[in-house]
């Protein structure tokens, strides 16, 4: 299970180009959204939802869970755990 | 109109009014994201930008030490850019997206634009003043000394002007702030400024 929390991590600094970031730089727990966390927002939000398609053949039906799902790498890794 | 400071940053190192006054020793591939963590400024929204928005907030962090904006409403600093590779570097990144990736990336597509690293500035300083952003040839001072003067007719009281590049060949930005008070601003001393004479 750890290894899908560490390949997110990577999978992320990917798809948001986030050249200056390592996945140490990323907790499991942290907020990812917001200026507490990453520093993420709404498009960035656009860019998790093409990962889980592309990446977890994950549709999300609902913008609404977005919010939930994307909060931290664990609450990311449940959702994919519980759906794939 | 008074120029009151003056900041270039390129590979070699941060110019403050001409000095140098930050290190000279960065790396080739990333000198930009060495001096962020050098200024110990905590933005997680820099990791995200383009490298043109990275250069004017850098070169923004630099010049606000000698500058004052608190003296103005949120309204009356005005923002004039250009530079001659309008958001190549990061255009070319974001065609590579969904030519090679299979997805447009909307986190590269929101910086296609390089009047972007103005809404930057703004966003940093919660700033509403007017702002524009030219495509030109090089560095122009007789053409930004025509636009500074235009915008404090319109009312601006300050400004924060600047040349931000980033092609495949140079990275550099040039910012300067100019008050509207009594003071000689010369093409000559603008251009040897961006010189670093």
């Amino acid at each position: 299970m750890n290894n899908l929390r560490e390949n997110l991590k990577e999978q992320i600094i990917e798809q948001l180009n986030l050249e200056d970031i390592k996945p140490e730089d990323i907790t499991n727990e942290g907020d990812l959204f917001g200026d507490n966390g990453l520093g993420l927002d709404s498009i960035d939000a656009l860019e998790f939802i093409v990962l889980l398609e592309s990446k977890y053949n994950i549709k999300i039906s609902d913008p609404q869970e977005g919010k939930k799902i994307f909060k931290s790498i664990d609450t990311l890794a449940s959702y994919i755990e519980k759906n794939k | 109109m008074k120029l009151i400071a003056s900041c270039k940053i390129n590979k070699t190192g941060v110019y403050l009014n001409s000095q140098l006054i930050s290190r000279n020793d960065l790396s080739e591939s990333n000198w930009i994201t060495e001096l962020y963590y050098d200024s110990n400024k905590e933005y997680p929204k820099f990791h995200k930008m383009d490298n043109l928005a990275k250069l004017a907030f850098l070169g923004f962090l630099f010049l606000e030490k000698k500058i004052n904006i608190n003296n103005y409403k949120d309204d009356e600093i005005s923002l004039i850019f250009s530079n001659a590779s309008s958001s190549k570097t990061n255009d070319l990144k974001y065609i590579n997206t969904y030519t090679n990736k299979g997805n447009p990336s909307p986190s590269l597509f929101v910086y296609t634009l390089p009047n972007i690293l103005t809404g930057e500035l703004a966003i940093l300083n919660k700033w509403y003043g007017e702002n524009i952003f030219f495509i030109q040839q090089k560095f122009d001072p007789k053409f930004y000394i025509e636009q500074i003067k235009f915008y404090f007719s319109k009312g601006a009281k300050a400004i924060l002007a600047g040349w931000v590049e980033s092609n495949d060949k140079n990275e550099e930005c040039f910012l300067f702030f100019i008050e509207k008070k009594e003071g000689k601003l010369t093409i000559e001393k603008l251009n040897k400024l961006y010189q670093n004479e």
